[in-house]
């Protein structure tokens, strides 16, 4: 059940949700493209028989997911990185937010 | 009245605070039909074409797993990567020309976030009752009442949810394939995780998140201002008409009282599913869905007074200076549309499902055979982006008494598989001196029109 509605603003579990969201989102869609022009050139097949060994009896549809999912946490890890020097910069919420 | 009253009186100053749960009251009117005629067709269109057939295969199908794409009686290869690039173009660019014409109106009416909350909160009410059952079920103690009202919504939101995971895989992997597995238990493991994901993200977001995907997530609602000018459309409360605000009897006169034309039922706030109070102006939250202007509208039907006191409007045409909805970024916007749809028309319509890329041999520039003929050899990739398998004939012109000696015969290809042949030309050793410009061909056998023509290099020594 979502309780966190109702509890008041300015407590910690919204604004973490939030802070994923602003990871996790962006990552989700520059993953996407990443991985529509990566595989619109590159069979995953080809990763199979000539990449390193890990892939080695991977069909098709895994290779999109690994793909796609080591495109997600890269761009993931630059968002949160990005997120961490902004908040770390000591800019707060309002700043962030613009005039 | 009084029911305003104490709508009023039974959610107090909440309305602005940033991570409050928001129940959007239910709309009547002219947008909040338009939006559910919308919210109709497209839902409509997503869980119905899946289902399509065309020709013996899905009709629209981006089979990954073959790494080709059933576009109705189009099939696009990897190598087509063009016309899905130039088709993602133009979907941004339409958004661009609608924003700039009309504001948010995608937001409003067609993005899929609205539209798949419009459909959880429709089971919301279903299950849960109004607005104002909703806040009182909310803040209630468990009962079985409201246990068994919850659980019911949870379920229809699951099953929702999962079936439109399903239907968006399907798009991917053939729908009907993927259904049999799941009736036989025997889905694969990424399927599988690909239908939770999305299924948790249709619940998710259609559920909880809903106007906090707008506001924190959405990059659209972020950069949409650059395509703004004082002429787009927008939601705007006429303040000059509106002000001051104030309750009065109906039937009273507002002026004789020093009263603007709003009643400050805060009718529209309670409809707003971003929680806004569109009365403060324009805000990024708006997502210009209208449900505001409907309920001010019957307001205004209640109270004598003329619509509109929210509306579909210009910052120009409230400041008095309405200007045409044709103007020269509008006109920009449709002009690069049209030069982007007639490009991907007449490359859709001119495509040769057939490429072939000529590489000479690097080894030697030419090789003297049978002591009288000068040979070049050639690596030929040949790839077939029909649907269909066909047989190949090789020509090659340019050069007096040019011969073919290999490949023989014709090149037969499957449907969409690549082929990379060794060729090699011949010409007697008086007429090959020097640097010669050649043109190969490659011509279906069945089909004339299915033809490349590719220019290259023959060389022979110097006279």
């Amino acid at each position: 059940m979502n309780n966190e509605g109702k509890k008041q603003p300015g407590e910690k579990a919204p604004q973490r949700r939030l802070l994923m969201g602003l990871v996790l989102w962006p990552a989700f869609l520059a993953a996407g493209v990443g991985s529509i022009f990566f595989f619109a050139v590159v069979d995953p097949e080809l990763l199979r028989d000539a990449g390193p060994r890990v892939f080695v009896g991977m069909n098709r549809e895994e290779g999109y997911a690994i793909g796609f999912l080591f495109f997600w946490g890269i761009a993931a890890v630059a968002s949160a990185l990005s997120l961490f020097l902004t908040l770390r910069r000591g800019l707060g919420e309002q700043d962030l937010r613009g005039p | 009245m009084t029911a305003l009253v104490q709508e009023k009186g039974a959610a107090p100053a909440s309305f602005y605070a940033a991570a409050q749960k928001i129940y959007p009251r239910e709309t009547r009117g002219r947008f909040a039909n338009l939006r559910r005629g919308m919210v109709v067709a497209l839902l409509g269109l997503y869980y119905g074409v899946a289902w399509l057939q065309w020709q013996g295969h899905q009709a629209l199908l981006f089979d990954l797993p073959a790494r080709k794409f059933h576009i109705f009686g189009l099939t696009l290869w990897p190598q087509d990567f063009f016309y899905m690039a130039l088709l993602m173009i133009m979907a941004a660019l339409s958004l661009f020309f609608a924003t700039a014409l009309a504001g948010r109106v995608w937001c409003g009416y067609a993005c899929p976030q609205t539209v798949w909350t419009e459909l959880f909160i429709w089971i919301e009410q279903w299950t849960e009752g109004d607005r104002s059952r909703r806040m009182k079920l909310d803040q209630s103690p468990w009962s079985v009442q409201k246990l068994l009202r919850k659980a019911s919504k949870q379920s229809l939101w699951l099953l929702l949810a999962a079936y439109t995971g399903f239907t968006f895989v399907g798009y991917f992997t053939p729908i009907r394939e993927l259904g049999g597995q799941i009736l036989s238990l025997s889905l694969g493991s990424w399927s599988a995780f690909w239908i939770g994901l999305y299924s948790l993200a249709t619940y998710g977001n259609a559920g909880f998140l809903r106007e906090q995907v707008c506001k924190y997530m959405c990059p659209y609602a972020r950069f949409q201002s650059v395509m703004f000018d004082s002429d787009s459309l927008v939601i705007s409360y006429d303040q000059a008409r509106g002000e001051p605000r104030g309750a009065r009897r109906i039937g009273s006169s507002a002026r004789a009282q020093g009263l603007g034309d709003c009643i400050d039922c805060t009718l529209c706030v309670q409809v707003c599913p971003t929680g806004i109070d569109i009365r403060h102006g324009l805000q990024y939250e708006c997502i210009a869905c209208a449900a505001c202007v409907d309920a001010c509208d019957g307001v205004m039907d209640r109270m004598g007074s003329p619509r509109g006191l929210i509306r579909y409007t210009t910052e120009n045409a409230l400041a008095g200076s309405p200007k045409p909805l044709a103007r020269p970024r509008v006109a920009v916007y449709a002009l690069i549309l049209l030069a982007g749809a007639s490009t991907l028309v007449y490359s859709l319509v001119t495509r040769t499902p057939l490429i072939m890329d000529v590489l000479r041999d690097r080894n030697a520039l030419f090789r003297e055979v049978h002591g009288d003929h000068i040979e070049n050899a050639y690596v030929l990739k040949v790839i077939n982006l029909d649907s269909v398998s066909h047989r190949y004939r090789l020509e090659a012109a340019g050069l007096e008494q040019l011969a073919i000696v290999a490949p023989s015969g014709v090149i037969e290809l499957a449907p969409g598989s690549v082929s990379t042949l060794s060729a090699r030309l011949q010409v007697p050793s008086d007429k090959a001196a020097g640097i010669h410009v050649i043109a190969l061909s490659l011509i279906a056998t069945d089909d004339a029109r299915i033809a490349v023509h590719e220019r290259t290099r023959f060389i022979g020594p110097h006279s």
